[in-house]
């Protein structure tokens, strides 16, 4: 390890010992910048195209003075294949994949040791300040299968993964799913979990989807109740296969709730992706999203790209201080935020507040120019018919 | 919705509308010179701040001239056409009449596209149905009341029919397809299928303007060196920006031929300064979100792909340059993201052409080079090779075709005392 990267280690390592949502803005601004700056200048050293795009960036990123003023890398540039990396192929330990709808690309990132522990120290960060740093028994809503890859884990298993340091014990209440097909309730081990650890604070964690479409939907179709009120269940991957079926946030929580006999407001959306591994937004008391000691957003006008007022709308650009495996220091997702306040949430966490609003809707091609660039014709006669 | 641009609901309705048109036809012979006049008219009347803001204007002006429409008219169907009369053709004698109604679907980018299209039918003597894309409709109505405040513009304004309704009511576009007698079809793969597979009368005459991209290049004397090459930039950034390099017509990659000596980071740098000229004068009021990604995402992939690209672009999504060689035509990302790429000879790339550019336009200094280019070009399926800085002038032949004459019926009468 070189003299830098032993600096930005010790500058990571630093916030993110810090109490996750208490430092001041302005400080809180200044060290974060000072540590991208060194984690692109290493990027840089790494990766001679990198290093290209770094140049060709309109601004000087070692002059910055703000965040803003970073180059960043949009959220498509981590489909590329093979992944851009930034330690040699020999230090990877995990390829960690999004989820990606069928006929779309993943996103894919490549964790070496270092990042992969920061990973989990970020998470857990962030989490303890949610839900307490107390160990308790984790009820994973999703199959073993998700977590059986070696190697490169999706983003389900990692969110998983990424949630097992507060676990005295794991129990997975789904089976199937994947190549075997749709996940199932696995009815017997479920309803022992729950019949062990009913008077007791217990951690449940799934997909959004998975979530609602097999487990809420099926116990309430069987009219199975768990009555456990002391859980706490967080959950993760985007709203939008529910919103397809008109199901709202507060119809989410109340049909968890009911479901697992706790009030609605033990129930916990958290925001995160692949790129961001390590930083997970969970919503606070009041609903809005926190950006922990060693991370920052930044929302961005579509048409300026320049940082967005309070109350208004952009672009979400995520940046992170952790991944020092892969250039995810800054990246411009496909999301759209709301800012709320730049400080002063009333749950008393500092710094920018936010609410996440949309995926980017695909922009309709409507008009007379082509974005392809040669005919797709019908493919020649089969030689049988000739 | 004024009285100008109507809103439908029934396919009842747009028969109706469709009777009276037809009816409307055969009631009054217009002559294209009558019809240019008062196009004229309406083209003097296109000024002023809420006019000049609307994308492509300047083009609709030039358009409505008595000037562009007369040589379109005598170059189609005759001087003899122009006044509505009957033309020598042997023994024989020609007279063009119009198919009756046309039903029009414009593309949903072009803000003028639709009045564009209606004028061609309107100068073969046809009454027009036009469907106005939802997006549009507030230009168009800006437009068209110019219209109807120029001198017998009732003429004109009684053989048009401006029609809303939304894109997804299959009834009503397959009511309007049952009820022409010929269609011009404008816009995107998937919206010109859908449309041409509605139940058109089996007369029904239809042209269709499918999605195209367009290259411009240069020759090596062109970009290399002198005056020239910055008002070639400027025609250029021009030629981009109209439309936000959304046309068909647009320009997505400029191919550079080596020689002369050039140095392409000095042209890359004159360029830019058009380009943030460009900007200066136009900047854009709105972007989609997905669009600014895709910029975003264009500069990245660029640059990430080759150590030996470059780019050039500002903090902005406003504008981008993407640098680099070879003869291949990268993928468009319109939003006003130009490719410029380096070749040996510009013959390599147009050899790749496959009939999916419509417009090449030029720089090129050689007469010889430029016969040359021109004749590649039109074998390989380019329709229209044009100077730099003029790729969007609407013109007849449009996409390889006639734009009144599809239009007409060409009536032959051969005399009964004739040999």
């Amino acid at each position: 390890m070189n003299a830098r990267a032993e600096q930005v280690e010790e500058q990571i390592d630093a916030l993110l010992t810090a109490r996750p949502f208490s430092l001041e803005p302005a400080e809180h601004h200044a060290r974060v910048l000072r540590v991208l700056q060194g984690e692109l200048a290493y990027a840089a050293e790494r990766n001679p195209r990198l290093r290209q795009y770094l140049e060709a960036w309109p601004r000087n990123y070692r002059a910055a003075e703000s965040i803003a003023d970073l180059p960043y890398l949009p959220v498509g540039a981590f489909k590329a294949n093979p992944p851009l990396t930034l330690v040699d192929p020999e230090t990877v330990i995990h390829t960690l994949a999004s989820s990606a709808t069928t006929g779309q690309t993943p996103s894919r990132v490549a964790l070496d040791a270092p990042t992969s522990r920061r990973m989990v120290k970020g998470v857990v960060a962030i989490a303890s300040d949610f839900i307490g740093s107390r160990r308790r028994p984790y009820l994973v809503i999703d199959s073993p299968e998700t977590l059986a890859a070696l190697g490169a884990l999706g983003a389900r298993a990692a969110a998983i993964q990424g949630l097992r340091p507060f676990a005295t014990e794991m129990v997975c209440c789904l089976e199937g799913g994947g190549d075997a097909g749709q996940p199932r309730i696995d009815e017997a081990r479920l309803l022992g979990f729950a019949e062990k650890w009913r008077e007791q604070e217990v951690l449940a964690y799934g997909f959004t989807y998975v979530i609602w479409q097999h487990f809420i939907a099926p116990l309430r179709e069987h009219g199975i109740r768990l009555r456990m009120p002391h859980i706490r269940v967080l959950h993760s991957g985007g709203w939008k296969r529910l919103q397809d079926q008109a199901v709202t946030r507060d119809a989410f929580a109340a049909g968890v709730a009911e479901v697992f006999g706790c009030s609605a407001d033990r129930v916990l959306d958290f925001y995160g992706m692949v790129e961001n591994v390590g930083v997970i937004y969970p919503d606070c008391e009041y609903g809005n999203k926190h950006v922990p000691a060693f991370a920052a957003v930044i929302v961005r006008d579509p048409l300026t790209l320049h940082p967005v007022e309070e109350g208004q709308q952009g672009l979400v650009q995520i940046c992170s201080t952790l991944p020092t495996s892969f250039p995810g220091f800054l990246v411009l997702t496909d999301d759209i935020a709301e800012v709320v306040r730049y400080d002063g949430c009333a749950c008393g966490r500092r710094g920018l507040s936010f609410r996440f609003v949309k995926r980017v809707p695909q922009a309709e091609i409507r008009g007379c120019g082509n974005i392809e660039t040669t005919r797709q014709r019908p493919s020649a006669v089969p030689a049988s018919d000739v | 919705m004024s009285e100008l641009i109507r809103k439908f609901d029934s396919a009842q309705e747009i028969a109706a509308v469709a009777r009276r048109l037809r009816a409307r036809t055969l009631e009054q012979e217009l002559t294209p010179s009558q019809v240019i006049e008062i196009l004229e008219r309406w083209g003097e009347s296109l000024r002023g701040p809420g006019i000049d803001a609307i994308p492509g204007v300047p083009f609709l002006k030039l358009w409505l001239r008595r000037g562009t429409l007369e040589s379109i008219v005598v170059r189609e169907l005759g001087v003899e056409g122009l006044r509505g009369e009957w033309r020598a053709e042997g023994a024989a004698r020609l007279h063009a009449f119009p198919l009756g109604v046309v039903g029009h679907w414009p593309a949903g980018n072009i803000e003028i596209q639709p009045l564009l299209s209606m004028t061609c039918a309107l100068l073969g003597g046809n009454t027009c149905l036009v469907r106005i894309p939802s997006g549009l409709i507030g230009e168009v109505q800006t437009l068209v009341e110019r219209l109807s405040g120029v001198a017998d513009a009732r003429v004109l304004l009684e053989r048009l029919c401006l029609a809303s309704f939304e894109h997804e009511r299959a009834d009503l576009q397959r009511a309007m397809a049952a009820a022409v007698d010929g269609a011009m079809i404008w816009g995107g793969a998937e919206a010109v299928m859908q449309i041409r597979a509605l139940p058109f009368p089996h007369w029904a005459r239809i042209v269709v303007f499918g999605p195209r991209l367009s290259i411009a290049a240069m020759d090596g004397a062109s970009w290399s060196a002198g005056p020239d090459r910055e008002t070639w930039c400027r025609r250029l950034a021009r030629d981009v920006w109209q439309f936000d390099q959304q046309a068909c017509s647009s320009p997505q990659v400029l191919f550079l031929e080596r020689g002369a000596g050039g140095d392409v980071a000095e042209f890359a740098a004159t360029l830019a300064e058009a380009f943030k000229e460009e900007n200066r004068l136009h900047p854009r009021q709105s972007i989609h979100p997905a669009l600014t990604s895709a910029i975003c995402l264009a500069r990245a992939t660029w640059l990430l792909a080759d150590a030996d690209r470059r780019a050039l672009f500002p903090a902005t999504p406003d504008w981008t340059l993407l640098l680099g060689s070879g003869a291949t035509i990268p993928a468009p990302t319109q939003g006003r993201t130009l490719s410029v790429l380096l070749v040996d000879d510009l013959l390599e790339p147009i050899a790749r052409f496959d009939g999916m550019v419509q417009t090449l336009g030029l720089a090129v200094s050689d007469e010889a080079k430029e016969v040359a280019l021109t004749t590649a070009a039109g074998r390989n399926g380019v329709d229209r090779i044009v100077k730099l800085g003029r790729m969007h002038v609407f013109g007849s032949p449009w996409d390889g075709m006639d734009l009144v004459r599809p239009m007409v019926r060409l009536v032959r009468h051969v005399p009964a005392n004739a040999d």
